[in-house]
């Protein structure tokens, strides 16, 4: 019998609240962050809407300001989610207590989920191939005069995990995880298995992202999957995803270890999976074999049946393809149970998504709502057989299912409870 | 309750190395003392600080990709991770088939390089002439810009993708980044994959190559390598007293790993166990490791217990041995701290003297090669420690490869960021009751 593993902690950072609770408040009004990207001139474009955090300003999102010359846009959004969640779980003033911190330190592990396209820090090297002229000696020559000697460390993908542990002296287990949009189903699900095997007793696990930068648009926009008009899942009228900023970050524990500082318990992870469907960087298998797959193993690694489920957080983007299939899949394996998705308001926050949701998916369960879809008028027939509500459905069981997938045909799916 | 844990065997192994383009010629080159450092041929690197680097030499990648599709959709480093795997699966001798597909799954350490340096030239050309994005000029060509197969080879986790479509792998998929020991990382990810039964076969192992203008622009600015442009063959020099810094390499290394019980019931040859990983956090700096040591050895200590070893089965080390001051000096007072008087008597050797620093292949690389220590009872050399550097007063294998029968091997891979990572590997034929 393994021990629990319980949620101690939360903190998010999103387009619709700088903290976990205006966020979740935004979700029970049916706010969205969407609305068209401030952070460049995209008036002439027309793919020009974006899930931006409101008001960014990194000098008064981390408590450390002497370390934002280190540091890109992406990791100051991971590690305000990160700051957020240690203080909410008074992790801190229950180590002062310890008269040797060392092993408490030892024990606690760091999770990440970190983003897999950056563009914006090369543009660091766009004057030196002006000021070079086509010529690489020059370019070598002239490196020094004018990039930043530490350019390499503000891009490291790992920043996030290096400075938790930097900054809070955590040194456990840790991961880096650089999966696409299931990388923060695959750090919560990496710390879950890293506390059952008992090498930790406690983790931070993060997620962050920030994809609004021009090229990222593009590409996607290329791609077909962006919406020039907001993101509508389940909708007739969806025709795309939104692309956004955030982050999420959760304390988890094992019960002992929670108990043990008689810490205020948020919720549990149960389990969950990650499985490919080896279709292609882009491509997704319309049979939904794949997402099936996924869903049917998890319930089965957390020994529930479909009927123990109390509501669905789907993957939602708001694609044709993606919701349809999700769609169908949900409707086969979970019959009338309440689905739900918080991208419609959050956007497209991709290796955040995962923690973000979590976050969002447990505060459903602890009050008994299943939150709805404010971006819902009138449900696609090609989505007609799942649950789905503009507004809040209501909940009786205490234990939720939530679906990422990713580029690369990965999907990673996890039961998480109250 | 170690019992009870499914042990995992390392039954293929691939690799693109600047020593070979396959595992033979690479672990043949490395016993001949071999060094793949020469002057940068692949571009013009004269005006730069670091004008040298361990470069994988003639690789063809139309010879090792046949499908033209993925040949089009991917970078160098990327083609060296595809073609690796090829080889360790021929090597391994199975491949998932429609009864075991999804029991299979893909662990990859991946590059941290986003566009290549030609993609950068180009979108400097068309929409940054003066150095800064000209936001209209790119809206206006954007969409003839922004092709499906340029994006897909700047995915983070596109190897672990084409790796699953071109295998047909059904199960787990893990791509992670923690610098130099995103290899490491790696491998233990694919052991804790097949132990929790997520998995019994698992393609496992790293990529990279920054072996590019910008890449080795990020490190000339750190002035973290070594400039010894005139003398390239001895400018890796591990725990050498006269070293000044470390040699970038690139390439990769696959491994298929498998679940012991499936192994011995298709008489897999077995290079050697994966018995344990440790994998801890410095917390002290970005790029360095506390001088005592801290970190690493939790790292080793961790790798120990969890291979359920003991300090006297270790008869072998292939370090992390950058060839940078504060890494030779942080890990001899890691493995002096963990191994007490016994530190002196293992045999220790960076293969990075002979390969170049891999970056998030390099603990891929390195544990391919600690498991064919054990297979082939021989230890590889550390070239050029010519002037053992005091502080790090070890056997480090200076003098060439020994002939030695070994029991465990430890493997460590260090990154930046303050990610320490041990690997524990255990001769085939030892017998649990020695242990």
């Amino acid at each position: 019998m393994t021990e629990k593993i319980v949620v101690t902690g939360l903190g998010c950072l999103t387009s619709i609240g700088k903290n976990v609770t205006e966020t979740w408040q935004a979700i029970k009004e049916n706010k969205s962050g969407i609305s068209k990207i401030q952070s460049w001139e995209s008036e002439e474009w027309e793919f020009a809407l974006g899930a931006e955090i409101k008001d960014f300003d990194p000098r008064t999102l981390l408590s450390d300001r002497k370390i934002l010359k280190l540091l890109s846009k992406h990791d100051v959004i991971g590690l305000n989610a990160v700051e957020q969640a240690i203080a909410h779980s008074q992790l801190l003033p229950y180590r002062e207590t310890l008269t040797d911190p060392a092993e408490f330190n030892e024990r606690t592990g760091v999770f990440v989920g970190s983003p897999g396209t950056k563009f914006h820090q090369q543009y660091d090297y766009l004057p030196l191939l002006t000021r070079a002229e086509g010529s690489l000696k020059q370019f070598g020559e002239e490196l020094n005069s004018v990039v930043h000697p530490m350019w390499l460390l503000r891009t490291l993908p790992n920043n996030v995990l290096a400075y938790t542990g930097i900054q809070y002296g955590f040194k456990g287990c840790n991961q880096n995880i650089v999966n696409h949009s299931v990388g923060g189903i695959q750090a919560i699900l990496e710390a879950k298995y890293a506390l059952s095997r008992g090498i930790i007793d406690r983790a931070i696990v993060v997620g962050y992202d920030a994809m609004i930068e021009p090229q990222i648009q593009s590409y996607y926009a290329a791609l077909g999957v962006v919406s020039p008009n907001g993101l509508k899942p389940f909708d007739e009228k969806r025709d795309g995803t939104i692309l956004a900023e955030g982050s999420g970050a959760l304390v988890l524990e094992t019960f002992s270890s929670a108990q043990k500082r008689e810490a205020t318990i948020y919720g549990e992870i149960l389990n969950g999976i990650t499985t490919t469907e080896a279709s292609g960087i882009f491509p997704i298998r319309e049979d939904g074999s794949g997402l099936f797959h996924v869903i049917e193993e998890t319930l089965n690694r957390a020994e529930l049946t479909s009927q123990d489920i109390g509501f669905v957080t789907a993957h939602a983007n708001g694609t044709v393809l993606s919701d349809a299939i999700e769609a169908r899949v949900l409707a086969n394996l979970f019959n009338s149970i309440p689905v739900t998705g918080f991208k419609w308001a959050l956007g497209h926050t991709f290796a955040a998504a995962g923690v973000i949701e979590t976050i969002l998916t447990l505060l459903s369960l602890q009050e008994k709502i299943v939150p709805g879809i404010g971006t819902l008028q009138q449900q696609a027939n090609d989505c007609r057989k799942i649950k789905v509500n503009q507004t809040a459905q209501t909940l009786q069981k205490s234990n939720a299912l939530i679906v990422a997938r990713g580029f690369s045909s990965v999907n990673s799916c996890l039961v998480v409870g109250v | 309750m170690k019992n009870k844990l499914t042990r995992v065997a390392i039954t293929g192994i691939g690799m693109i190395t600047p020593l070979g383009l396959d595992t033979h010629s690479t672990w043949e080159a490395l016993l001949q003392k071999r060094s793949g450092v020469s002057r940068i041929r692949s571009f013009d690197a004269s005006g730069f600080t670091t004008q040298i680097a361990a470069e994988v030499k003639n690789f063809q990648p139309q010879h090792f990709i046949k499908n033209k599709k993925i040949l089009k959709s991917t970078t160098l480093p990327i083609q060296f991770a595809l073609a690796a795997a090829e080889e360790a699966l021929q090597d391994a001798n199975i491949r998932p088939t429609s009864s075991t597909d999804k029991r299979w799954g893909v662990v990859i350490g991946s590059s941290m390089m986003s566009a290549e340096f030609s993609y950068w030239q180009d979108f400097h050309r068309q929409f940054a002439k003066e150095g800064q994005l000209d936001i209209k000029t790119f809206y206006k060509n954007s969409f003839n810009y922004s092709s499906p197969s340029e994006f897909s080879k700047m995915q983070s986790n596109t190897a672990v993708g084409l790796l699953a479509e071109l295998h047909q792998i059904f199960g787990y998929a893990m791509s992670v980044h923690t610098a130099c020991a995103s290899g490491g990382q790696a491998l233990g990810l694919g052991l804790q994959a097949i132990r929790r039964q997520d998995a019994d076969y698992v393609l496992a192992g790293g990529f990279d190559s920054m072996i590019n203008p910008t890449g080795v622009s990020g490190f000339c600015l750190l002035g973290a390598m070594s400039t010894s442009n005139d003398h390239p063959e001895s400018a890796s020099r591990p725990f050498d007293r006269l070293r000044n810094g470390f040699v970038l390499g690139e390439g990769a290394a696959i491994l298929v790993l498998e679940s012991w019980e499936k192994a011995k019931a298709r008489g897999a040859r077995i290079y050697a166990e994966l018995a344990g990983e440790g994998n801890t956090l410095s917390a002290y700096r970005i790029t360095d490791s506390h001088p005592s040591g801290d970190g690493a050895i939790q790292a080793i200590q961790t790798a120990l217990r969890d291979a359920n070893l003991h300090l006297e089965n270790i008869d072998y080390i292939n370090a992390h041995g950058t060839s940078t001051q504060m890494n030779d000096l942080c890990e001899s007072n890691a493995i002096k701290s963990v191994f007490a008087e016994r530190a002196k008597k293992i045999p220790i050797s960076s293969t990075k003297s002979q390969l170049g620093h891999l970056i998030s292949a390099a603990g891929a690389v390195e544990g391919a090669i600690s498991a064919l220590a054990i297979h082939h009872s021989k230890i590889p050399m550390t070239l050029n420690q010519e002037n053992p550097d005091p502080a790090c007063d070890l056997d480090f294998v200076a003098e060439g490869p020994r002939n030695v029968s070994l029991t465990a091997v430890l493997s460590n891979s260090f990154g930046f960021g303050g990610t320490n990572n041990c690997l524990a590997f255990k001769n085939p034929l030892a017998d649990e009751v020695t242990l």
